[in-house]
């Protein structure tokens, strides 16, 4: 910190750690946290409650006697005596009316209890749309590995420069056109009388209800989400020295080794950087899902989420559902990390 | 480099031709459907070429509305952004090994993190301030995440400054705040430039983080996202029409300003 005073100076130092704060603990941290909080707690029925509507029944009781004394008294021949009876009566069935109001504000006043119950909320059909969810993100992933990889080898090693920069700008493009575009474009080659079901027509073949299966959701996600595999993948490739397969080549090596024990190696950050980018916006998409099945197919786990904060307005289970997907997906970071040995700095480029 | 092998090159070219049929043949589905008098979008049935639905869209008033949203929050977001960006490259190149350690995890995580949870973990912790989601909510959660972006590109900037011009200035009675003026900024200027464009762009583009942030509000992006889900109008076609001649003008100008600075390079 001090090192930081010395470099800029105090004014400027203050306004640097005043944003960065900003950033840091307001923006990323207290969110998060916030967030892990609400997850681990839920308002419930104060303790004890069913002992005091016990309580509550045995005052109600009491009053019924008294209605049974009241009679009596009003039906007594002296009048004063009579007067006091049921000024008496009446004081008293105050007191416990005023009693059975304070018992049951608090039966009813519900209390902030720490548990881990919202983890549990999640029934057989949520658990399976869950496990449905990483395992398709999970397919995403590969599927964008082995596609990408022979286009990125290619346009980083086997292309001239110019070829290479006119590909890229070719990629650059479907990659920048915004994500809901890319999936609505799917959305109508795979209607009900959309281009795919016109040419299954053309062979003799039933229309596929690709959309209300949700084979749809798949199909789009691949191909929102495969560019993110192509670019971190050229990335460490075109810094690849061909010098090195060349040399793997002369010594006898075939393409397959050379690719195993030379390339493959070498790219090991960006396959890294590629499956975690990709398997992240699968398993956070809400785009692919919400478009490609109009509600008629099963739901994604973040529609669950969604519809926990936002139609049940259940948060606290919403708040658990969702670090539950962040989990999966810190797992799944570390997991790419540890396997493919790189490190944060090497993935952050 | 040695060619493989004919045949190898052959079905590598012929993969390729695939991958970028792959690519555009959908794009090009939602191009055709724009211009297609028939609605619902559709080209297995065409009735003629209209313009029609870009006068839809002109005339559509939550659309304008949705993109007065976008515009304030991508300029909010760049006000934000790019100042906290800068602030934490800054830190991290004069923290200790250790604390850099920790901060750069903490400011990368938001890229790692799905844009839901940024969206709604941002919605949740106001909430319990006592503020209800809307743009300002949206404005945050994006800042979250694009400051990261900002912050990436600062840093590597940063680590290629010389630092010999700055000690010269301050040995000339410079005060750090002014060497930081008159040095430091004008050599992060064009990063600034770039980390603004790009801080804008995916404010303007987003819509897992806005629509888990925004409320009952909505931007340009949303609204296309709500309409596209019963598809009834090729209005949306029209739209993405505009988004992709935009979007290639973009890239072919980012590409030949990226050219010409190859270029320079390789003749200094």
């Amino acid at each position: 910190m001090t090192k930081l005073f010395r470099a800029f100076g105090v004014p400027l130092s203050t306004v640097i750690l005043m944003f960065s704060s900003i950033w840091i603990l307001g923006l990323i941290a207290a969110p998060q946290l916030i967030m892990i909080e609400q997850s681990l707690w839920r308002m419930e029925r104060p303790e004890g409650a069913a002992e005091i509507s016990v309580q509550i029944d045995g005052l109600y009781n009491q009053l019924d006697v008294m209605a049974l004394d009241r009679s009596t008294a009003e039906a007594g021949t002296d009048a004063t005596k009579r007067a006091a009876d049921l000024a008496a009566l009446d004081a008293k069935e105050a007191a416990i009316n005023a009693e059975i109001a304070a018992l049951e504000e608090s039966e009813s006043t519900p209390v902030k209890v720490y548990t881990l119950a919202n983890f549990g909320q999640m029934g057989a059909a949520h658990l399976a749309i869950f496990a449905k969810t990483i395992a398709a993100s999970l397919a995403v992933s590969a599927i964008a590995l082995v596609v990408c990889y022979p286009i990125a080898y290619a346009v980083a090693k086997l292309e001239t420069p110019r070829t290479a920069a006119v590909i890229m700008l070719a990629l650059v493009i479907p990659y920048a056109i915004n994500e809901l575009l890319r999936i609505f474009a799917w959305q109508m080659i795979l209607n009900q009388n959309g281009p795919a079901n016109l040419l299954l027509g053309l062979v003799g073949l039933d229309p596929v209800p690709f959309l209300e299966s949700g084979t749809g959701v798949f199909v789009a996600m691949v191909y929102a989400y495969i560019l993110f595999m192509v670019f971190p993948l050229y990335n460490v490739l075109e810094t690849l020295d061909g010098n090195q397969v060349e040399a793997a080549r002369d010594l006898g090596a075939s393409t397959w080794n050379i690719h195993r024990r030379v390339v493959i190696p070498h790219a090991r950050p960006g396959i890294a950087v590629g499956c975690i980018m990709t398997f992240m916006l699968s398993a956070g998409s809400y785009a692919v899902p919400y478009i490609m099945t109009r509600g008629t197919a099963a739901p994604w786990f973040t529609q669950l989420i969604y519809n926990r904060f936002f139609e049940a307005t259940n948060w606290n289970v919403g708040a658990a559902y969702a670090l539950s997907l962040l989990a999966v997906c810190t797992v799944f970071i570390f997991g790419m990390m540890r396997l493919l040995k790189v490190s944060l700095k090497d993935i952050a480029k | 480099m040695k060619p493989a092998g004919m045949g190898s090159t052959l079905v590598l070219r012929l993969y390729m031709g695939l991958f970028f049929a792959y690519m555009f043949l959908p794009l090009g589905v939602m191009v055709a459907a724009g211009v297609n008098s028939y609605s619902p979008p559709s080209i297995t049935v065409w009735q003629g070429f209209t313009f029609r639905w870009f006068a839809e869209f002109w005339a559509d008033a939550r659309m304008w509305s949705g993109l007065v949203n976008s515009l304030v929050i991508a300029v909010a977001v760049m006000a934000l952004a790019l100042p906290m960006g800068l602030s934490g490259a800054l830190l991290l190149s004069q923290l200790g090994r250790r604390s850099a350690g920790i901060a750069y995890t903490v400011m990368v995580s938001p890229l790692l993190t799905p844009g839901i949870i940024i969206g709604i973990s941002t919605v949740i912790f106001w909430r319990n301030l006592g503020a209800t989601a809307g743009l300002f909510t949206a404005i945050l959660a994006q800042s979250a995440f694009i400051a990261s972006y900002a912050m990436l590109m600062f840093m590597a900037r940063l680590q290629r400054q010389d630092h010999t011009l700055e000690e010269a200035a301050l040995d000339l009675g410079a005060t750090r705040a002014r060497a930081f003026r008159r040095i430091t900024l004008p050599f992060l200027k064009p990063t600034i430039v770039t980390a603004a464009v790009i801080a804008f762009l995916q404010s303007f583009e987003n819509y897992n983080t806005t629509i888990f942030s925004i409320g009952g509000n909505h931007t340009l992006v949303t609204e296309i996202g709500a309409r596209m889900r019963f598809g009834i109008s090729p209005m949306i076609n029209a739209i993405g029409i505009l988004f992709i001649l935009v979007t290639v003008i973009c890239a072919v100008v980012w590409s030949l300003l990226r050219q010409r600075e190859r270029k320079r390079e390789a003749a200094a």
